[in-house]
């Protein structure tokens, strides 16, 4: 397709939106996304951060918002869901499906609800979020997001609140050719704590365009993990944006196990001092999976603690990039980071890209990055098989190892430990050659 | 129980190691494999399990009447060959009670037997760790991973006791270990023996050999056994070195 005829299925859905009964302000900004969209286009190969993605897939069709939404039985979402979940929202083509989810007993000062649901009762908690997001420069697909969301999560913490359970968001594919165009925030004020795991499931070849922007408050805590399990021909494209205020702390894990190409993008920046962020994960690809994680950790404050570290294995003739920046600014002193990429190839043809990028323009930091690619290791391998261990099963449990291994950095947590290992054994049931 | 045929070998694309090794072992029995440096042991303990890298030239390895050559590694521990290495491998992220129960499964399944169940399983593990002195945490971490030397080859031993092999190789498995754990790993080795099971230890000392005592002894030097005896030859070793077999140290 050429560059016009790519973008014109999205603005024409665009248009044929149905009048909604949404604020002026918003209104306002899905014009100027879309306009910004249909200017910028897909990213194409010459740009650095999509050099190594083959966006081919997404290329070949299109996949305009669905013009209904799926039916859904409880059944079909059920081996997906977290059993220690304390209150879950599941969306089903990118819309709040109610009957499916069970948001349960919120305590005080909580506010989780679909965004949809948000920006009708309380427009206030997403009026400045959507708005700062516009700025975001050369970002397409965030764009394409900004203009045609219909609805996704919020989830909100006024100061202090911990929030004891984990709160699940399953986001479920369905439509053939279409797109889930995810709108979702994270808003937790100073001194809050919440978990929160996100889950992308689907069946067939849709698109799930989401876009993530989460603000952690002063000295307040956010665990975040993303499954990313999406049907084998589907595309993912999940982009988080965060910010952190004064000693806040986030942790993002990332277990990207489907789709035919999948993307994560994380763009986190430190707005206070003393902040801390673990950004860690694991991608495993087969078959021909295209799957990247592309991380920019912005130290815009002195004295923040960034700890990095992604694990991929590519078997059969998939490919894996890793993608990761961090930046000091000049006034940033004191800044610890580290970031390692540790990737284990499985066949001859398949590849991994790594490319860790550190780009320091303070003086009193301490800083190291690394990446590692590599095949699984033959003396291991001989010494499960020379204990009995079939040899399929010998590299199975390595692979599985491997990715356990940064799994076990969800510290103090048994339950989302177990549960993700629990798709990572799924996934190893297919078979790794 | 092993006949070993005018064996040739060498490392992969590298130069012949084993020699013409000729070598026989009875059910019951237990042989000491000695000889210097670079004489080949460790060459032979990986021929006979199956670990690559090695390439056989020429001669015939029969297992129980099979052609222990043609089995891959696996297949020989599944038909009860069993290595303990000289240098147990550190695989961390696989927990040490999982890999061994995996372990014991895939034998037992080869053997007949059903798949213990974790009760059982539990009861085995316990009875073997209290003969080689094993805390049970050390089973609750990574293969071999964070053990102390003398710890990684008493869970060699351990391994061993759990699988119950016909046929045990022991590749050095006294060096490096102080006199308590030579004892310990050696009260292994001991509450092995069996009418059914043989044992070949391989070793640069005599020192193992006091507290297992071998029914023959071998010296291994050049690629081929170049004596073979009883277990005083192990004492004639201890005082005239590997001198007359071409070991300069």
């Amino acid at each position: 397709m050429s560059a016009l005829a790519e973008i014109q299925p999205y603005v024409e859905a665009f248009k044929a939106r149905p009048n909604a009964a949404e604020p002026a302000w918003l209104k306002q900004r899905r014009e100027s996304a879309m306009q910004r969209f249909a200017e910028l286009g897909f990213p194409t190969r010459k740009q650095e951060a999509w050099r190594f993605t083959d966006l081919q897939p997404l290329q070949r069709a299109a996949f305009p918002p669905p013009s209904s939404v799926s039916r859904v039985a409880a059944a079909d979402v059920a081996p997906w869901l977290y059993g220690a979940a304390a209150h879950r929202i599941v969306l089903v083509d990118g819309v709040f499906a109610p009957e499916l989810s069970a948001i349960g007993a919120l305590p005080k000062g909580v506010w989780l609800a679909a965004t949809a649901e948000t920006l009708r009762t309380r427009p206030e908690l997403l009026d400045a979020v959507l708005r700062e997001t516009d700025a975001l420069g050369a970002q397409p697909f965030i764009a394409l997001n900004a203009a045609l969301f219909a609805d996704g999560f919020v989830l909100a913490l006024e100061p202090s609140v911990v929030l004891g359970g984990t709160v699940e968001i399953v986001h479920l594919g369905r439509a053939a050719k279409r797109s889930s165009q995810l709108r979702n925030l994270i808003a937790l004020a100073a001194g809050s704590r919440a978990t929160l795991i996100e889950t992308y499931v689907g069946e067939g070849d849709y698109w799930t365009n989401a876009v993530g922007v989460i603000a952690v408050g002063a000295g307040a805590a956010l665990r975040h993990v993303r499954l990313q399990n999406e049907s084998a021909t589907a595309i993912h494209l999940g982009h988080q944006r965060v910010e952190l205020d004064r000693d806040a702390r986030y942790e993002n894990f990332t277990l990207s196990l489907g789709g035919r190409l999948a993307r994560t993008d994380i763009h986190l920046k430190f707005d206070g001092e003393g902040a801390a962020c673990g950004l860690f994960g694991a991608t495993l690809l087969r078959g021909e999976q295209e799957g990247t994680i592309a991380t920019v950790v912005d130290h815009a404050a002195p004295r923040c603690v960034t700890r990095e570290y992604y694990k991929s294995v590519a078997a059969d003739r998939a490919h894996g990039v890793f993608l990761g920046t961090i930046g000091v600014r000049p006034h940033a002193q004191k800044t610890d980071a580290n970031q390692l990429s540790k990737n284990l190839l499985l066949g001859a043809r398949a590849a991994i890209d790594a490319k860790p990028e550190l780009e320091i323009l303070a003086d009193d930091v301490k800083c190291s990055h690394g990446a590692t690619v590599g095949d699984l290791d033959e003396t291991a391998l001989f010494y499960l098989e020379s204990r009995g261990i079939p040899a399929a099963e010998a590299r199975r449990m390595l692979v599985e190892a491997f990715a356990a291994e940064v799994i076990e950095r969800i510290e103090d947590d048994a339950a989302m430990r177990a549960h993700l290992g629990h798709h990572v054994a799924r996934w190893l049931a297919g078979g790794v050659a | 129980m092993l006949e070993i045929k005018n064996l040739h070998a060498r490392i992969s694309e590298g130069r012949e190691i084993l020699k013409g090794v000729d070598l026989t072992v009875k059910p019951g029995e237990v042989h000491a494999i000695m000889g210097p440096n670079g004489s080949g042991k460790s060459t032979l303990a990986g021929v006979l399990s199956g670990k690559p890298g090695y390439e056989v030239t020429e001669g015939q390895v029969l297992f129980q009447g099979r052609d222990l050559l043609a089995m891959a590694a696996d297949e020989r521990a599944r038909d009860g060959v069993f290595l303990a290495f000289q240098y147990p491998v550190e695989i961390p992220g696989v927990n040490n009670m999982y890999f061994l129960r995996a372990a014991l499964n895939a034998v037992r399944k080869q053997r007949g037997e059903s798949d213990m169940d974790a009760g059982q399983f539990l009861k085995a593990v316990r009875a073997k760790l209290k003969l080689l002195e094993i805390g049970e945490d050390l089973l609750q971490r990574g293969v071999n991973v964070g053990f102390s030397g003398g710890e990684k080859k008493r869970n060699e031993i351990f391994q061993m006791a759990m699988l119950e092999p016909k046929l045990a190789i022991l590749d050095e498995t006294d060096s490096g270990l102080d006199i308590d754990a030579l004892q310990m790993v050696s009260r292994g080795i001991n509450a092995l023996r069996g009418p059914k099971r043989a044992i070949v230890m391989i070793t640069h000392y005599q020192r193992l050999l006091n507290y297992v005592v071998p029914d023959r002894v071998h010296v291994l030097s050049g690629g081929r056994i170049a004596k073979s005896g009883g277990k005083e030859l192990a004492l004639e070793l201890e005082q005239t070195g590997y001198g007359a077999y071409g070991d300069a140290a």
